[in-house]
């Protein structure tokens, strides 16, 4: 098993779907919500998830084909 | 990608406590404080609030260090960074960067005519030591804190600046050193780092992949990554600049500073660098001081969110000249946002062409060749300026961060050719035409 500390970004568009839902019925990971910030036209989640990594690997995936910006918790660490 | 600190965390816990009981050093350090929640942790190779997952800061005794500092006791301090060593995140000595900061601020008289500005300093970082930009400042503090830890092994993803100063610096202490960068960076901006020999790992894939890849190392070796477990310290590194042009200033605090932002950190030390002065009563607040960002059109999540008024960040796909710049999710955006709107401040942003542009007034004007952040400073001062959100009178610092021999090939086709001549005084006096 695998954890992994992640920051999605959602944009306007994709802010109303239930996308983190979606990714637990769709995939063997499990989800914990620890910070967030939602409003009407954007929002953060940062979580934590587990499961294999395949599987972690194949949801991230999953949330970038739908529009979901993922980063590392620490977001953008390739600095200048 | 896991955010965990070493796997010798336990015994570094246990030595920073022990320290920090018996040393009359380390009690200006009382550990660290998660910006969100406030909840206490001990000042180890920690970045991450285990219970809110907000981000850790050094947290200082400010008590016992206004018992000991003073302008004589900076005064008569080293001349570089280390003048301010009470304020910096480290307990014994300096170990790493003796000659790092103490960089020149210049009274930018014939650049502030062009601006309209009377008083225009600006923070001449293009000349630090040993690698002509800011990040010697932010690597100096985070290595000698990592070496306090117990560290032999360093580490960063980078595509420039901060891979050119983590491998300096730790070839002059003998340090390990691991580079991370994506594979398809050009050859050119990878020798500069080979010179100093670390390891240099390019990563197939892309930006996302490096960073994701870095964050999973991170959590799984017993390396100080500066910008990951050694962050809080890292940091802290940028106050320095603030220190420095305040007593460069004459022990004065400004009335608006113009900051590159990138990950958005220095502009936020900047800030709480003038905060700590004036807590300690080394100058007088200046309750005028605003502070601007300035950002390359490229990549300008935290101008965009700006001028829409929001404290979201969208995160953007960088595409700009200003690669030191390019930073598309950046980790302190939002508190620099923040620093800025409580300011009243505000931020810029400049497109490439803009870009070279600021670089050579600034070098026409100055003398002063800064790379393109440096052109992204100056094309957004002059744009601050022309909105009036900067006054004539105002005591203004732009920040230069790094040297233009870095990012030479940002000025292709941009300069003119050299005037080609005979060997002759008469092809000179006909084709140069000397008196004009």
């Amino acid at each position: 098993m695998t954890q992994m500390r992640l920051h999605l970004t959602f944009p306007e568009e994709r802010v109303r779907d239930p996308i983190i839902y979606e990714i637990c019925r769709k995939f063997p990971v499990v989800v914990n919500i620890r910070r967030a910030d939602i409003s009407l036209d954007s929002g953060w989640v940062e979580l934590e998830m587990d499961g294999e990594l395949a599987d972690i690997e194949r949801t991230v995936l999953y949330l970038r084909e739908r529009g979901v910006h993922v980063d590392p918790l620490e977001k953008s660490i390739l600095e200048g | 990608m896991n955010s965990q600190s070493a796997p010798h965390q336990e015994s570094e816990q246990t030595r920073g406590e022990g320290a920090s009981a018996s040393s009359p050093k380390e009690s200006k350090i009382k550990g660290l404080k998660c910006r969100e929640c406030g909840r206490l942790y001990p000042a180890v190779a920690i970045h991450i609030c285990e219970f809110c997952f907000g981000p850790l800061e050094v947290d200082y005794d400010y008590a016992a260090i206004g018992r000991r500092i003073s302008r004589r006791s900076i005064e008569e301090g080293s001349k570089s960074l280390w003048r301010y060593h009470e304020l910096l995140p480290v307990t014994g000595a300096p170990t790493v960067g003796l000659h790092a900061g103490m960089t020149p601020l210049i009274h930018a008289k014939r650049l502030g005519r062009i601006l309209g500005l009377d008083n225009l300093y600006l923070k001449n970082d293009t000349v630090n030591h040993p690698t002509l930009s800011f990040k010697d400042r932010v690597v100096a503090v985070a290595m000698t804190r990592a070496r306090e830890l117990g560290f032999d092994t360093v580490a960063c993803a980078s595509t420039g600046n901060l891979a050119n100063s983590v491998s300096a610096h730790a070839a002059s202490v003998g340090m390990k050193c691991f580079v991370f960068i994506p594979h398809d960076l050009e050859a050119g901006k990878i020798l500069g780092n080979l010179i100093y020999n670390p390891t240099v790992v390019a990563v197939r894939g892309n930006y996302d992949d490096v960073n994701r890849l870095c964050s999973e190392i991170g959590g799984e070796y017993p390396w100080a990554f500066v910008n990951i477990n050694i962050r809080p310290y890292y940091a802290e590194g940028s106050k320095s600049l603030a220190f420095e042009t305040a007593e460069q200033l004459g022990w004065r605090i400004p009335d608006q500073v113009v900051v590159p932002i990138a990950s958005g950190s220095l502009l936020t030390k900047i800030r709480k660098g003038f905060q700590e002065f004036e807590k300690l009563g080394l100058v007088s607040p200046n309750d005028r001081l605003k502070v601007n960002g300035a950002q390359a059109e490229g990549c300008s999540p935290v101008y965009r969110a700006f001028v829409s008024g929001k404290n979201h960040l969208i995160p953007v796909k960088p595409n700009t000249i200003a690669k030191s710049l390019a930073i598309g999710n950046p980790a302190d955006g939002f508190y620099s946002l923040d620093v800025v709107f409580k300011s009243g401040g505000a931020i810029a942003a400049a497109t490439d062409p803009e870009i070279v542009e600021g670089m050579k007034l600034l070098a026409e004007t100055e003398g002063i060749f800064a790379e393109t952040a440096g052109g992204v400073t100056i094309a957004s001062l002059k744009k601050l300026c022309a909105e009036g959100r900067i006054g004539r009178k105002d005591l203004t610092v732009a920040y230069i961060t790094g040297n233009g021999l870095k990012t030479m090939e940002a000025l292709s086709g941009a300069l003119p050719e050299p005037v080609g001549i005979d060997p002759t005084l008469a092809s000179f006096r006909k084709t140069v035409n000397p008196t004009n």
